[in-house]
């Protein structure tokens, strides 16, 4: 009995020991929550894949990308453009300070988190590109799928790669062949980008989406590429005039002015006419935020109650901008004399402190880009002020306004329960009528068409001149300031001249576009950043001592350095471009 | 095996043991020898073998340490022998009672030491290993082991966190990885990452094996050390009951003495007005910035944030053990109850304990058992710790001109507050964004975080004949969590939260682990060899989770909160874990000749799902061996030398906690957040889409570490000096490290590749001294010495350096090639500016003006200060950490002190950015700016108060916030008293004893601030202080009671 016992006892051991060693199957996991290419190679897995690459149009995602990166280019195109300050305290978001006083260092974090975000955009096509090549060789999706998929892939990898280049200019050009571990920024790109985004030219107009990239959208990237990078005018001229004709919305909706100017900017109307592609914003939908405008949120002005957002006072709008909305005779001062006559501001002022508004004539556009002191802010009641600013002494008396929303679409069409309101549905308007009317313009003044020219700009000017969309005090009849608009005689200057076009072109979209992140590729296109902004500085330097310092624009100054992170890991394959 | 040698021998032993238990009856001239024995401190001693010289009679004491003992004519001699204790022998004479004291061995040779798969006498060791003595861990009231461990084990570092219920951070001989060098904890033979629910009176030993001569057993987990922890089992003399409590008041202090008050804020206002010559403006508290003088608005308070949201904390522990048992069985219950509230108002973590360990002896030769902890937890945590945001960084960030409570009704840009209600930054514009801590905590105040957690096993032993027996262990730990998060909506603040929301989250997590081993132990003449073979099946990291956050309530109140009842959904998430599975064969043989030279060698092969196929198995020996040179002849002569022993070691031992268990793959994935996009622009729902998750690797392969240890334990003057010494040098090749990869590659996550190396030397210094004056009078002491110096040789091929960490301005650590783990790295601080004469003379440097900081050009190359010229600006990193128990016994009286120490490590003052720089958020400031740089204060170091915030100010990783770290700290001080035996054995007790004790009554450092124990967090990033919450001063009572 006992005997027995023992002998089982040891051959259990020795079957526990041996019998059990070599279970190979063991070792074999299967990741968790993912999934694999194989099971994506579908056509649904592929336009999965392809959303996941829309998903980053708006520069945002919760891996990594915050308000850095947004595409709404409030810091690389309207702060670094001097239409805006950081606004907010001094020491918020400190790493802005540098991009504005123009003594950014490679080291800036703000242009390694743009440059990554851009780049995870291209990596997102690319994986998009391979999978689908994969389900096309196995027949799971059909040749007509796999073009537009292609294609679609393709402008969106283009949009991102113009979005680089204006950036650093000196970047890299990545598909899904290309052998990273030689990849250097020596080489020129612009056909390969212009090579993408003529691929999505063809696409129809009508994608059944709002949201994805269509023919129009395509034309409109291509011509601006060909403008930021070939100076190619011409080219870009015939697709402009080609979308203003024929062009739709990719929902397949007709496109055009809208006739109030301020009704561009409600969240209600981001899909409206006006819009030729908005970067779609989803409030409450279970993202926490990160797809609504993560990018704009801390563009709000800083008073908690009574006013829109809650959150952080910052993308202050600059004197020299504000300034620059006097008229005389209905028409801009092209020579900047407008400084001789400010716009009269609250500047030191206290909320009890008496204050009368400017009385002088000025463009009625002024009123829905800046909020002011005493002027209805979109139906939030006057702006009141000092209140209404985080350090008034910083960063000026003024407000942005674009991307905000009304106090009626609270809860509705922006996130709820979170630090801030200021997450919204009110998608930046990435290209718009009246860009594309002004690029057009633009073209017809370097290929010698002035007066072609005038009437793009005269039906901006006269869009903005339609009085029902001036801003109202409160009884809804009077208008909130002395507003005096015309367009341009249909003679004489300043359409006489190439030179005087250009003037009376590069104030109309600093009017007309102000604070929507295009200015200083602007002036990057035209060639004058430094001169035009040495100049605004002088001025803003005047009254922004603090803020602004000893800053000079330089020479190096025209774009970005390449981030120093990318160049050490990289270990040197990339060059800086400076 | 000869299965009838098997049954002969059993039938050997068992005739051996009849004759045992009839031999008394063998005998007829016998008497009773009765007695007590009793321990160092007079109490009696359970469960000493008593045993007449040369024979097998004997017994063991009961629980009042009494025995009775047959003694036959001619036997003269009594030997009462207990581990730790010196064994003594005495004669009988004619007495009829014996008692005895036992005195400690101070040699403690024959201390047994748990070790991998075996335990071994202490003198029999090659490899390094040290232990502690449970007694030293509870000396330290905390809720975790980890936090009592500090100072205690030479080459264990450990840094603190005051927070209740935190477990301490853990290293064993620096650093071996980028990613996770916590330690591999067994608990009775189950491997885990966390302790934190083991409660340290359960624990009958704890021993850390430090190199790969003690640690390589355990292969592909060991690199960054092994802690083994074996819980108390019963013994075999009857039952013992022990209760042991104590309660105290944890004291807060006065907190931070450097803040400015509510009239200093505004004379600084005043002061940055003129130095910026800031255009005259109102302000929006202090009125015209023309006045001489700026006054303070009627509602001004001058409020000390720190005294708001703390109190004076209750802390009470309460242990309840029942160990007993006979020679069939034993048995051991622990109950404990942990009650330790915060410093912090609202902040708390309670612990229910459990432990329940049984061992029955079924058959001669089986033995089975089972060991098991039931823990459960609830608190109330505070918001992070070294955040902002945090309660501690709070009191860093509101200004004292903010009331914590309303007293006369005040217009405010937020909100019109009226009295009663919380003060804020929304009561004007500039008053900043720092939250008011109280109403934050009082609105989280029924945030729960609760956990129950299982850790146990059961085990069968068969010994199959003497020498060699069977073992074969299952354990497990499972554990589930549930937490909750109210987030109220405010309107005090400047920026207020409009609608509330709620987040519930739960998880489980769970492991298991089978082990089998076959042991042989035998002694042929001087020769004595123990060897123990196994295979060990393991898996771990089984588990899922889920969190979802509503928003929009109708009601605050607590019973309203679910998620149910929410307007919406803000974010729904889960996770289901990727498990780990590990199979692994092992085995390691000791042997010794003539207790003189040991030889030690062990080997293990890891199998891991963690690798891809090709690379899935390491192996992992190490070879040690010992001289015993005190037992040589040639030093018999040399009385000052009791005990000699030098040892080494070499070996490797690998890591595999780095690595992502999904390495291997290439992945797809996304959340909402990520990838999501509202393709139909309906405005309130997000298609979804796909992102690239993971770049695969499935060619990782092992890494290596590589260890030499040597060293050497010496006893002398009769063992009353004791010294063990071990220098090592530990290298790791192929480190596994996931090199960030070019942007160009997109944002998945870049694989763990073998790139990296890394080494550490040092040296563990642990030195004793023991004086026995009188049985009155008794003197020990004991130095422990860690020092660990960490090299980093490298990152990735061309990769000299990866940041770390992040702030306001950017990560302050920078690991580099060439240098240690987590230094600071910035522009040195030269001095101030003086003039703008001295600016124009100096290198370009952007944003200098006088009174702001000048950077050292280090690069020479241009006349520019870029950021080729930053550099290693400190190191926090100590050069040694130590710790210092001095114990007296007087009587019955006892008094124990211990000190802990760091010196030479650097601190990052992360709090001066907040404090020291105006700009850096309109919030509370520092008093350094009263004393800071103007034209007529040349001397200062604080630069010039201004709103400037530019690369000479605040924007940057500068030497400015870099303090001398080091401190020395009173950890304890406890006076005690046994009461004596006489009287408590009249009212049924055993022992008693009570004690008086105060914990952290003092701390010598010269950093700034609150706390110096600032080393807790990631290692790539550690020594930043961003608001740490404070260790402080408590003053305890307890009893110790034994039935």
């Amino acid at each position: 009995m006992k005997k027995n016992n023992l002998k089982a006892g040891l051959l259990f051991g020795i079957l526990l020991v041996f019998g059990n060693s070599c279970k190979e199957e063991f070792l074999e996991v299967t990741p968790n929550g993912a999934l694999d290419a194989k099971v994506l190679a579908t056509k649904d897995g592929v336009d999965a894949l392809l959303i996941g690459a829309y998903a980053m149009v708006d520069g945002v995602a919760s891996n990594g990308f915050g308000w850095e990166a947004a595409s709404s280019n409030w810091v690389y195109g309207s702060i670094r453009g001097l239409e805006a300050n950081k606004g907010t305290d001094s020491g918020d978001q400190p790493d802005i300070n540098p991009l504005q006083q123009y003594n950014e260092d490679p080291t800036n974090p703000y242009i390694n988190i743009k440059w990554r975000s851009v780049y995870d955009g291209i990596a997102r096509c690319n994986s998009a590109l391979t999978v689908l090549a994969e389900a096309e060789a196995s027949g799971a999706v059909t040749t007509a799928e796999a073009e537009s998929f292609r294609k679609q892939a393709r402008t969106l990898r283009g949009y991102y790669h113009l979005e680089a280049y204006r950036m650093w200019t000196k970047i890299p050009y990545v598909d899904e062949n290309t052998d990273q571990s030689t990849l250097t920024n020596d080489d020129d790109i612009i056909a390969k980008v212009i090579a993408d985004l003529q691929e999505g030219t063809s696409l129809p107009n009508n994608m059944g989406q709002v949201g994805r990239f269509n023919g129009t959208v395509a034309k409109v990237l291509l011509a601006k590429a060909q403008m930021q990078m070939n100076k190619d005018y011409a080219a870009a001229k015939t697709l402009l005039e080609d979308v203003i004709a024929s062009g739709t919305a990719p929902d397949g909706s007709p496109i055009g002015l809208e006739p109030k100017f301020g009704d561009v900017f409600d969240a209600a109307n981001r899909n409206g006419i006006e819009a030729i592609y908005t970067v779609q914003y989803s409030v409450n939908d279970g993202s926490g935020g990160w797809n609504a405008g993560w990018g704009e949120v801390l563009n709000f002005p800083y008073k908690s109650g009574g006013s829109p957002g809650g959150c952080c006072g910052f993308f202050q709008p600059a004197h020299e901008f504000v300034n620059s909305f006097r008229t005389s005779g209905g028409l801009p001062l092209l020579d900047f004399s407008y400084n001789s006559q400010p716009v009269k501001d609250d500047q030191g002022l206290g909320v009890a402190d008496p204050f009368t508004e400017d009385t002088g004539p000025l463009d009625p556009r002024l009123d829905w880009t800046v909020g002011r002191r005493g002027v209805p802010y979109l139906d939030w009641g006057p702006h009141t002020g000092q209140d209404w600013i985080r350090d008034q002494s910083y960063a000026g008396p003024y407000s942005p306004m674009k991307q905000v929303y009304k106090k009626s679409q609270e809860g509705q069409l922006t996130e709820v329960g979170n630090w801030t309101s200021g997450w919204t549905a009110n998608g930046y308007r990435l290209i718009r009528f009246a860009d594309v009317k002004l690029l057009l313009a633009e073209c017809m003044i370097e290929t010698g068409d002035l007066s072609g020219a005038r009437d793009e700009v005269n039906d901006i000017r006269n869009r903005a001149a339609n009085s029902a969309g001036f801003v109202k005090e409160a009884d809804g009849t009077t208008n909130a300031a002395n507003y005096v608009i015309n367009p341009y005689p249909a003679s004489g200057a300043p359409f006489d001249t190439q030179t005087n076009a250009r003037a009376a072109l590069y104030m109309e979209r600093k009017l007309e576009l102000g604070m929507e992140g295009h200015r200083y590729f602007d002036l990057q296109r035209w060639g004058i950043v430094q001169t035009e902004l040495n100049r605004v500085l002088a001025y803003e330097k005047t009254l922004r001592s603090t803020l602004y310092g000893s800053a000079t624009v330089g020479p190096e100054d025209v774009n970005f350095p390449i981030p120093q992170d990318q160049i050490d890991i990289t270990v040197g394959k990339l060059k800086q471009n400076r | 095996m000869n299965m009838k040698k098997v049954y002969n021998n059993l039938k050997r032993s068992m005739l051996l043991l009849v004759w045992l238990a009839s031999s008394h009856s063998l005998f007829a001239q016998e008497r009773v020898v009765s007695g007590s024995v009793k321990d160092e401190n007079g109490n009696g001693m359970p469960g000493v073998n008593v045993i007449i010289k040369g024979t097998s009679t004997g017994t063991a004491t009961d629980a009042s340490g009494q025995y009775r003992v047959n003694v036959a004519d001619g036997q003269a001699i009594v030997v009462f022998s207990f581990i730790g204790y010196v064994t003594k022998e005495m004669a009988i004479g004619t007495q009829s009672t014996l008692d005895v004291q036992m005195d400690l061995d101070v040699q403690t040779l024959t201390e047994l030491v748990v070790t991998g798969y075996a335990t071994q006498e202490k003198k029999d060791l090659t490899g390094a290993v040290g232990t502690v003595k449970t007694k030293d861990l509870i000396a330290i009231p905390s809720g975790t082991v980890t936090s009592q461990l500090q100072g205690r084990i030479a080459g264990v570092t450990v840094a603190g966190d005051g927070r209740p219920g935190q477990a301490a951070k853990v290293r064993i001989r620096g650093f071996g990885s980028f990613e996770n060098n916590d330690p591999l904890y067994i608990v009775d033979g189950v491997p885990t990452q966390d302790i934190s629910t083991i409660v340290s009176n359960d624990i009958e030993s704890m021993s850390v094996l430090k190199d790969a001569g003690a640690a390589s057993i355990y292969g592909s987990r060991a690199s960054n050390g092994v802690v083994l922890i074996t819980t108390k089992r019963g013994t075999s003399s009857g039952v013992k009951v022990n209760y042991d409590m104590y309660v105290g008041t944890q004291d807060p202090g006065k907190g931070p003495d450097f803040l400015l008050n509510a009239q200093e804020m505004a004379d600084t206002q005043w002061l940055v007005y003129d130095n910026d010559a800031t255009p005259t403006e109102t302000h929006p508290f202090y009125g015209l910035s023309s006045n001489p003088n700026p006054t303070l608005p009627p509602w001004a308070g001058d409020t000390d944030w720190y005294k708001t949201i703390t109190r004076s904390a209750l802390i009470m522990n309460h242990d309840l053990s029942l160990s007993g048992g006979n020679d069939k069985s034993k048995f051991y219950g622990g109950f404990n109850y942990f009650n330790q509230e915060g410093i912090v108002v609202t902040n708390f973590s309670k612990r229910f304990s459990g432990r329940f360990n049984s061992e029955f002896k079924v058959h001669d030769r089986v033995r089975l058992g089972e060991n098991l902890t039931i823990t459960g937890r609830t608190g109330k945590g505070v918001e992070g710790n070294q955040t902002e945001g945090s309660p501690v960084s709070n009191v860093y960030a509101i200004q004292p001109i903010i009331p914590s409570i309303i007293t006369i009704p005040v217009n405010g840009i937020s909100h019109n507050f009226v009295p009663g209600e919380y003060g804020g930054t929304g009561i004007a514009p500039r008053a900043g964004n720092g939250a008011n801590p109280l109403a934050e905590l009082n609105r989280n105040a029924d945030d729960r975080a609760s956990d129950l957690r299982l850790i146990g096993s059961v085990f069968m032993d068969i010994k199959i004949v003497d020498a060699l027996s069977f073992k074969t262990t299952f354990g497990g730990t499972y554990q589930t969590e549930y937490n909750t998060d109210w987030t109220g909506s405010t309107y005090e603040r400047s920026e207020n939260v409009a609608t509330p929301s709620y987040n519930e989250n739960a998880r489980f997590r769970q492991d298991w682990v089978w082990t089998n081993t076959l042991t042989f132990s035998k002694t042929f003449g001087s020769s004595k060899l123990n060897a123990v073979a196994g295979y060990e099946a393991v898996k771990y990291g089984i588990g899922r989770e889920m969190s979802a956050t509503g928003a929009g309530y109708f009601s605050d109140a607590v019973s309203f909160r679910t998620l149910n009842n929410r307007a919406s959904i803000q974010s729904v998430s889960g996770d289901y874990f990727t498990p780990t599975s590990l199979v692994s064969t092992f085995l390691r043989a000791d042997y010794s000749y003539s207790d003189k030279y040991l030889l030690s060698a062990t080997v293990r092969r890891d199998g891991s799902s963690r690798f891809g196929a090709d690379f899935r198995y390491g192996v992992f020996p190490s070879v040690s061996a010992g001289w015993r040179i005190s037992e040589e002849s040639f030093l018999s002569g040399v009385d000052v030398i009791s005990d000699l022993k030098i040892k080494g070691s070499y070996g490797t031992m690998g890591n595999q906690l780095a690595l992502s268990p999904q390495n291997q793959f290439f992945l797809f994935g996304g959340a909402v957040g990520d990838s999501n996009y509202d393709l139909n622009g309906a405005g309130s729902s997000a298609l979804k889409g796909f992102r690239p998750t993971r770049i695969g690797n499935p060619d990782a392969k092992w890494e290596t570490n590589t260890t030499i240890n040597i060293g050497f334990d010496a006893g002398i003057l009769d063992n009353k000096f004791q010294l063990s010494f071990d220098w090592y040098t530990k290298n790791t090749n192929d480190l596994l490290y996931n090199p960030r990869i070019p942007g160009t590659n997109g944002a998945a996550d870049q694989p763990f590749i073998n790139v990296a190396e890394m080494k550490n030397t040092g040296i563990d210094l642990q030195l004793g001294y023991k004086q026995v004056f009188s049985s009155d009078l008794r003197f020990d002491a004991s130095f422990v010495m860690t020092t660990y110096k960490n090299e980093i040789l490298k990152i990735a091929e061309g990769l000299p350096f990866f940041d770390s960490g992040t702030s306001r301005i950017g990560p302050f650590n920078r690991n580099i090639v060439g240098q240690s783990m987590s230094e600071f790295f910035g522009y040195q601080v030269e001095g101030l500016f003086q003039s703008s004469a001295e600016v124009t003379g100096a290198p370009t440097q952007a944003g200098a003006e006088a009174g702001f900081f000048r950077y050292a050009n280090i690069d020479n190359s241009n006349n520019v200060i870029d950021p080729n010229d930053r550099t290693s600006i400190g190191n926090p990193n100590p050069k040694f950490t130590y710790g210092l128990n001095l114990g007296v016994t007087y009587k019955n009286f006892d008094i124990t002190t211990f000190f802990y120490g760091s010196q030479g490590n650097d601190i990052f003052n992360y709090n001066k950015w907040w404090l020291d720089f105006w700009p850096s958020f309109q919030n509370q400031k520092s008093k350094d700016l009263l004393n800071s740089w103007t034209p007529t204060n040349t001397g200062s170091t604080t630069p010039k108060a201004s709103n400037k915030s530019n690369f000479s100010t605040n924007t940057q990783s500068v030497s400015y916030y870099v303090e001398d770290g080091s401190f020395m700290r009173l950890k304890n001080l406890q006076i005690g008293y046994t009461m004596p035996k006489s009287l408590i054995s009249k009212i049924g007790l055993s022992t008693a004893r009570i004690y008086a004790q105060g914990i952290n009554l003092f701390t010598i450092t010269k950093y700034s601030g609150l706390d110096p124990d600032v080393n807790n967090g990631d290692d790539r990033n550690f020594g930043v202080d961003q608001g740490n919450y404070p260790l402080v001063k408590q003053y305890i009572l307890g009893v110790n009671i034994g039935f």
